[in-house]
């Protein structure tokens, strides 16, 4: 749906600093996304634990929940600039698929900036969330974890959100001044058919890795 | 302005920003945001009240995130990915082919039980449809199936995953509208099975009729006994579920680690690499934070249109309107087919249901009212999970309805040879059915209500 015109630009128009902090920003929000994903594995373990613990050995792991609550803000918020960078949070692009040129670049870049307002302003409140448990000493109510640090994760991650919204703007910005360059570090549209295309080739993907297991 | 005026216009800026396009998530946290903040000004003047609204939104990511009850989710959704790196298909529909081959249309009715089995364990109906797409119709090709009936059973069989446990959409439901993770779970299964025997009959019904779907025999017994050890996992899971919710021996988050933790031991048994290990995780992580993001931003909107009042005025509008309560509930069942089209399933009752489930539940007589005293014949919980399984039945619904059916693109995209358009008429016949299953449901609510209330 969105045909992107290089004119025979070539590479040397690139933005080069942007590319490189775009990729060193990537590898930390990939670093982001594995600990979530291995708390994910983590908190799965532990839940077998407990229940063998308690329905063959009666005696369940101490504090369970408490762990699990307090190790969920780590899936629950770690990816979220991962998230983005893919465009993997969901949204409705029925008109966004019918603009082309500047005029999509522009709905773009406003969308972003919007959501870039709405985290800062989160940061901000969760800071203050994270700043009362740190100063009152908040705990949780069976084994008496600190609930800081899981507190903390939400204005962090949201930073490293934010950093990637400033590159999406930049990333938009640059395609609105000139929308025939090359996009760099944007999601791009599809169509039902690219949608369908690349769950195929997801599926494919697996099924190719499962032949080649055998 | 009121605040309920104020209620209503950032409702409106919402609509408009969801429609062109801005990340549902964030639009919504965006606009609860600004609303709390113009609520609270209002009140106490700009600069305290724009602090009171700060630190109000500031507290909902981390404390409606970290509850117990949503830990279950990434647990479903690493169950998914790992069966399907796992690659369970292949055995699947050899198993269910070589024990209905021989009815007319057997292969198709085999696909249909393959793939239900296959969708419930992934959760993902689209990718279930693409990876069977491939595994299912060259066989069904062979054995001088159609083309339209082929492509379309595996379009429609993908369908059938919401509602077989473990289902992650159901369990979102289930947080969202503070009912029984397991009895969403539980009241899922009959309708699910329900839906598939209503497609294999739809199945062997057209086939027997066209003739398109020959019978495939000559299966001894032994060659059927030796296909099922392929398909365990895939019932383990089920049953380890089914079993733990019904019987009440774990809480969710301990069924579903306990499944994932079966199909990791398979995967692991059957050759899967560390590499496809982090793979599965690295897409566990990203749809689970999809989903808490759109939780948490979604409710820092409704705590804001709670201070505005809406939820109560689009309640008492409901109630109000002079139509018989069946008339406003299939109103309301089309509104989801509607806007199903054009969104996705998961975000779609994200954003609804804060509005559109309380004014259900009064629709019936409120939480408490007794199944005598309903409007719908049943009581407040059980009009909850009756509902629920509707709305996720009618989101399905909608990956096999034109224009953007996704379920057939994929079909016809893995098979370029297949038009969509041919998918989508080798769909009609289950649209039907799927339409007639959810007029069974809204008539015979039991057959979603009867095994919750056996679990007391």
């Amino acid at each position: 749906m969105m045909t992107s015109d290089t004119g025979g630009r070539s590479g040397t128009e690139r933005p080069t600093t942007y590319i490189r902090f775009d990729g060193w920003l990537a590898h930390v929000e990939n670093a982001f996304n594995m600990f979530a994903a291995f708390s994910i594995l983590a908190l799965m373990l532990l839940a077998v634990a407990q229940v063998f613990g308690r329905l063959f050995f009666n005696t369940p792991i101490p504090g369970f929940i408490d762990i699990t609550e307090q190790a969920m803000a780590i899936f629950a918020f770690a990816g979220v600039a991962y998230c983005q960078r893919v465009g993997g949070h969901i949204r409705m692009e029925i008109v966004l698929g019918k603009l082309h040129g500047r005029s999509l670049y522009i709905c773009e870049m406003i969308g972003v900036i919007l959501i870039a307002f709405t985290v800062a302003l989160l940061i901000w409140g969760s800071w203050f969330h994270f700043d009362r448990s740190w100063n009152i000493g908040d705990s949780t109510m069976d084994i008496r974890l600190p609930t800081w640090p899981s507190k903390l994760m939400v204005p962090v991650a949201l930073s490293l959100l934010f950093l990637r919204l400033l590159m999406q703007i930049y990333g938009y910005a640059r395609l609105v001044a000139d929308p025939s360059r090359a996009p760099v570090a944007v999601p791009v549209i599809e169509n039902v058919e690219e949608v369908a295309q690349h769950e195929i080739e997801e599926a494919f993907g697996e099924e190719t890795a499962e032949g080649g297991t055998k | 302005m009121t605040p309920f005026e104020v209620g209503l216009l950032m409702t409106g800026v919402l609509l408009v920003l969801v429609v062109l396009g801005v990340r549902v998530a964030f639009a919504a946290a965006f606009t609860g945001l600004v609303g709390l903040i113009i609520h609270f000004s209002m009140k106490m003047g700009f600069e305290r009240g724009f602090f009171v609204a700060l630190k109000m939104a500031g507290t909902i990511p981390h404390s409606k995130s970290v509850t117990y009850a949503l830990s279950v989710l990434p647990t479903f959704i690493l169950i998914g990915f790992l069966a399907f790196y796992a690659g369970f298909t292949k055995q699947l529909f050899e198993a269910a082919k070589r024990w209905l081959g021989w009815l007319p249309g057997g292969m198709a009715v085999g696909t249909v039980f393959s793939t239900a089995g296959f969708a419930a364990v992934s959760g993902a109906s689209v990718a279930t449809a693409a990876v069977f797409a491939r595994v299912a119709i060259p066989e069904m090709l062979n054995a001088g199936y159609s083309k339209r009936l082929s492509a379309a059973v595996v379009a429609a069989g993908g369908t059938l995953a919401s509602l077989i446990p473990p289902s992650a959409i159901l369990v979102i439901y289930a947080i969202l509208v503070e009912q029984s993770v397991g009895k969403l779970l539980i009241a899922g299964f009959l309708p699910g099975v329900f839906s598939a025997l209503i497609y294999v009959g739809i199945i062997v019904a057209v086939s027997a009729w066209r003739g398109d779907a020959p019978p495939v025999k000559g299966y001894t017994w032994m060659e059927r006994i030796e296909s099922v050890p392929g398909t365990l996992p895939i019932i383990a899971v089920v049953a380890i579920i089914f079993c733990s919710f019904f019987f009440g021996l774990a809480t969710p988050t301990e069924a579903g680690s306990l499944g994932a933790f079966v199909v990791l031991v398979v995967a692991f048994a059957k050759g899967m690499k560390t590499k496809q290990l982090g793979q599965a995780l690295h897409e566990t992580a990203k749809l689970t934070v999809m989903i808490f993001t759109l939780i948490w931003g979604v409710l820092v909107y409704v705590r804001f249109l709670g201070f505005a009042g809406l939820p109560d005025a689009f309640k008492d509008f409901i109630v109000g309107l002079e139509f018989s309560p069946w008339v406003v509930m299939i109103c309301i069942l089309l509104a989801y087919a509607v806007l199903g089209m054009f969104m996705d399933a998961i975000g779609m009752l994200i954003l609804t249901l804060p509005v559109v489930y309380p004014a259900v539940i009064a629709l019936n007589g409120g939480e408490g009212v007794s199944a005598a005293d309903s409007a719908f014949g049943m009581s407040g919980e059980a009009c909850a999970i009756w509902f629920g399984i509707l709305v996720v039945k009618m989101a399905e619904l909608c990956l096999i309805t034109p224009p953007i059916g996704l379920n057939c693109f994929v079909v016809s995209g893995v098979r370029p040879d297949i038009p969509v358009q041919e998918v989508f008429r080798g769909c009609i016949p289950f649209f039907v059915a799927d339409v007639l299953t959810i007029a069974g449901l809204l008539a015979f609510p039991s057959i979603i209500t009867i095994l919750p209330s056996l679990m007391g």
